[in-house]
Order: structure tokens, then C-alpha cells, then sequence
């Protein structure tokens, strides 16, 4: 069970990953914008915070199917699945960056159309780059899912409970919680991409 | 027989993001036919200048004109022009993952629409005026620099260029490699193809080049024909910069 949602959730989360790393490897601010957002919050904010806050929102009739309670099932997966994406985003875009900038600007040169470098010279450089970190990529999933099976139940039973007793606002709660670890995560991982910046700026002289 | 104002730079200035003024109020002509290099200190603009003339740096201010059309104007299609400038790079740039063969018949297959069969035709004469006609279906990571380079000039001519853009082609090579290396862009300049070479390879430049440009600290401080430059160089700097590469 851990195991079918880390591998539905990566391979899912691989192909929902490249969406967010390509709007941040655009030029366009805006869209750079969006991708960032979106990466940061997932990356700033618990698994465990996120998964309450799916569970929240979406509400299933319990429905068993092969001896799996698809009601808890789907929304874990989801929840999963934009974690793992938001990740997996940011292996694809260091996979595409590390391929030589050389190889785009030779394909520049030779009249190809930016797509045509993406598709024919930086993306099949870049997944042998990629295919190792991905590899990482799964193992902490693994882990993570596990971590969620084995707290997760425990805790949806309990805010299953509390929804129905209907008195508290479930979702306003985890919103808050998810925009607390945010403010403590978010700075900390600016600071870190700082220094690896001052690092690679170091290497290349 | 096209304008003898092949390429016109004019006034150009090239500051980057951080400040840096790596061209400063450039003007100069290449002529249609003529083999120029540019050659200067570390530093002092020279490759920035190349990668202009295809516009893989755009100019802060100034304009650039080909055959008489400035280049800049929004109506230009940049890969048409980028088609038509071929470019050869230091470290090669050749694409790791495809056989010799095919890093020549990508562009050609994918920006001339040629079909494979047209495209390989023409790799393939190429390839043998090199002599690397054997080495069809190998992988760059198989070749030797020296090799690895002309597969690079192959792969630019096989789109029929105007020009051939060269910044430093024979820095990252061995002394035999670079022989084999000059030896065919010396015969491209006999064909009369229009060149512009950034190199160290100063008996190059006296013997194949029409025109020297001597660039310093962003500016071109001087230029003129080889016989005038190496004999009778006229700027300080110009005669220091010599004295530090003909002497090593
Ligand atoms: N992308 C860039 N961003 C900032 N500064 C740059 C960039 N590219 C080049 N420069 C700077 O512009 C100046 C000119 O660089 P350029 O590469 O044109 O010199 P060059 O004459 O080709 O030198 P070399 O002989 O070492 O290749 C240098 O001071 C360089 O540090
Ligand atoms: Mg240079």
C-alpha cells in the first residue's frame, strides 16, 4: 500500500513536476512567479499539513474497494502527489540547468528554435541527471508515505471526527498551521539557495 | 557579387547586467570574402563582439547591419539570421548524445527542412573534404579535440553560411590538433568564405588574414592589414600585446 501511492506518486508527480519547473525556467517573470510560488509553498509547508488540509476539503463516502478505503486513499494520493510534484519539479529544473550552457547556445547558433534545443539537445542530456535524483526522489517518498500511513490514519480518524461534530473550522486551521511553518521554512531556504549560489560563483572562477 | 560592406557594426555598446562595459562605442566593417581577426587581451571584448554578430548577446545600444539590413529591427526573424552566421566555439559545443552524423544532420533536418537522405548526402562530402569521413558513427566523447573541432566546423557549414564566426577554435588543443585545424580553415579561406576569427595563433593571422583588429579594454584601438599591424603597429598597446604573444 505504502509502496503503490510512493510509486503512483512519483511517476504522476514526475509528469505534474514538469510543469512548475518550466515555469520557472521560463523568462517570463510572471510565469516565473507562479512556478516559484507554487514550489516554495509545497517545499515550506509539512507533508502532514498538507494531507489534513486535502483530507479537509475534500470529503469522500468511505468506499472500499480490494480492502483499500479509496475515501482516505484518493485524498492522500492527491496530497501525495502535488508534494512529490512540487520536488520532483526541482530535480528536473537542476537536471536542465546542469546541462552546459554551451549546448544551447550551439543550437542557437546553428538557427534551431528554442523547443527544438529543449526537446533534441537539453532534455535528453538533462534525464541522465535526472534519473538518479529521481531515484533519491522515491526513496524519500517512501519514507514520507510511510510516515503518513502510520500518523496520517490515526490523525484523519481524529479530524474525521471533528468534522462531523461540525464545530471547528477545520480548514482555517490547517491554513494557518501550513502559513506558520511556511514563514519558519521559506527564509531559511532562501538563505540556503544563497549560499549555494556564492558556492557555484566560487567553483566557476 | 554581394555589397563589399558585408557586415557593418555601428556604435555599438555592450554593458551586462552586473555593470561590466564589455564593448564600448564599437564601429567597424567586414568585408564580403575577407578572412578578419580580431585578436587583444583576456578580457578585452572580443568574444562578446563575435557573439554579437549572431546575436547571442544583443547590444545595449548601437546597430548591426548585414548586407545593408540592421539585424535589430523587431521584423528580423533572429534564427534565419543565426542560419546564415555560422559558429565556432572554444569547447567545441558539439552534442554529446548523437553520433558525428548526427550532430551534422540535425540542423539541416530540422532548420533547412532537408530530408535525412539530402542531409546525410551533404555531412557526408563534408566530412570527407575533412577527413573524418570514418568517424561518421562515433560519439564526440570518442574523438580527439582536434577532430571533435573540424566535426564542429562541419557541422556549421553543412548549413551553407555567409559567414563563419570562430572565436578561439584552437585554444583548447593540442599543437598537432591545431595544425590540422588551421589546416581546414585555411582552405575555407582559399574557397573565399567570409571568416572572422578570434585567435592567438598569430602566423594565422599574418598569413590568412585580409584585415587585423586589435581590440583593448573594450574599444578597437586599432586596425589595418597584417603587413601594417606586426610591422608597424602605431598603438602602445597593440605593440605590448604583441611582444607578450610572440615572445612566450
Ligand atoms: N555574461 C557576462 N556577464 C558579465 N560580464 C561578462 C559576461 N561575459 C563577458 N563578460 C565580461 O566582459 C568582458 C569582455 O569579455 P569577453 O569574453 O568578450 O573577452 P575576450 O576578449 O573574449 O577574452 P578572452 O580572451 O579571455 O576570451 C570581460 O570583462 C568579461 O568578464
Ligand atoms: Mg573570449
Amino acid at each position: 500500500m505504502t509502496l503503490l501511492l510512493a510509486v503512483i506518486s512519483v511517476v504522476l508527480g514526475t509528469v505534474l513536476g514538469l510543469i512548475p519547473a518550466f515555469l520557472r525556467l521560463s523568462s517570463n517573470k510572471f510565469a516565473k512567479f507562479i512556478g516559484t510560488a507554487y514550489v516554495e509553498i509545497i517545499r515550506g509547508t509539512p507533508l502532514l499539513v498538507q494531507v489534513l488540509l486535502i483530507y479537509s476539503m475534500i470529503k469522500l463516502k468511505v468506499f472500499i474497494f480490494l480492502g483499500i478505503d479509496l475515501s482516505s486513499f484518493i485524498p492522500g494520493m492527491l496530497a501525495l502527489l502535488i508534494n512529490s510534484s512540487a520536488y520532483v519539479s526541482e530535480v528536473i529544473r537542476g537536471g536542465i540547468l546542469s546541462v552546459d550552457k554551451g549546448q544551447r547556445e550551439a543550437g542557437l547558433s546553428l538557427g534551431l528554435t528554442q523547443g527544438t534545443i529543449m526537446k533534441k539537445i537539453i532534455m535528453p542530456q538533462a534525464v541522465k541527471n535526472i534519473i538518479p535524483a529521481l531515484g533519491n526522489e522515491f526513496v524519500t517518498m517512501i519514507k514520507e508515505t510511510s510516515i503518513f500511513m502510520y500518523l496520517g490514519i490515526a490523525e484523519l480518524m481524529y479530524s474525521a471526527l471533528i468534522i462531523r461534530s461540525d464545530t471547528y473550522a477545520i480548514k482555517e486551521t490547517y491554513i494557518v498551521v501550513a502559513l506558520l511553518y511556511f514563514l519558519l521554512t521559506y527564509p531559511t531556504s532562501k538563505w540556503m539557495s544563497s549560499i549555494e549560489r556564492r558556492l557555484k560563483v566560487s567553483e566557476a572562477r | 557579387m554581394k555589397p563589399d560592406k558585408f557586415i557593418e557594426v555601428i556604435n555599438v555598446t555592450k554593458e551586462f547586467n552586473d555593470g561590466t562595459k564589455a564593448l564600448d562605442n564599437c564601429s567597424l566593417t567586414f568585408d564580403n570574402q575577407k578572412v578578419t581577426v580580431i585578436i587583444g587581451p583576456s578580457g578585452s571584448g572580443k568574444s562578446t563582439l563575435l557573439r554579437m554578430l549572431n546575436l547571442l548577446e544583443l547590444p545595449t545600444s548601437g546597430d548591426i547591419m548585414f548586407e545593408g539590413n540592421s539585424i535589430l529591427k523587431d521584423k528580423v526573424d533572429l534564427r534565419v539570421h543565426r542560419e546564415s552566421t555560422g559558429m565556432v566555439f572554444q569547447n567545441f559545443n558539439l552534442f554529446p548524445h548523437l553520433t558525428v552524423l548526427d550532430n551534422i544532420n540535425l540542423a539541416q533536418i530540422s532548420v533547412k527542412q532537408k530530408t535525412k537522405k539530402e542531409a546525410t548526402e551533404i555531412s557526408l562530402n563534408l566530412l570527407s573534404q575533412v577527413g573524418l569521413l570514418n568517424k561518421q558513427n562515433n560519439y564526440p566523447s570518442q574523438l580527439s579535440g582536434g577532430e571533435k573541432q573540424r566535426i564542429a566546423i562541419v557541422r556549421a557549414l553543412a548549413l551553407s553560411p555567409k559567414v563563419m564566426l570562430f572565436d578561439e577554435p584552437t585554444s583548447a588543443l593540442d599543437p598537432e590538433m591545431i595544425k590540422e585545424v588551421l589546416a581546414v580553415m585555411k582552405s575555407l579561406a582559399k574557397s573565399g568564405m567570409t571568416m572572422i576569427v578570434v585567435t592567438h595563433e598569430m602566423d594565422f593571422a599574418k598569413k590568412f588574414a585580409d584585415h587585423i583588429v586589435v581590440m583593448d579594454k573594450g574599444k578597437i584601438i586599432e586596425e589595418g592589414h597584417p603587413d601594417l599591424i606586426f610591422n608597424n603597429p602605431k598603438h602602445s598597446r597593440t605593440i605590448q600585446f604583441l611582444d607578450s604573444v610572440l615572445n612566450k
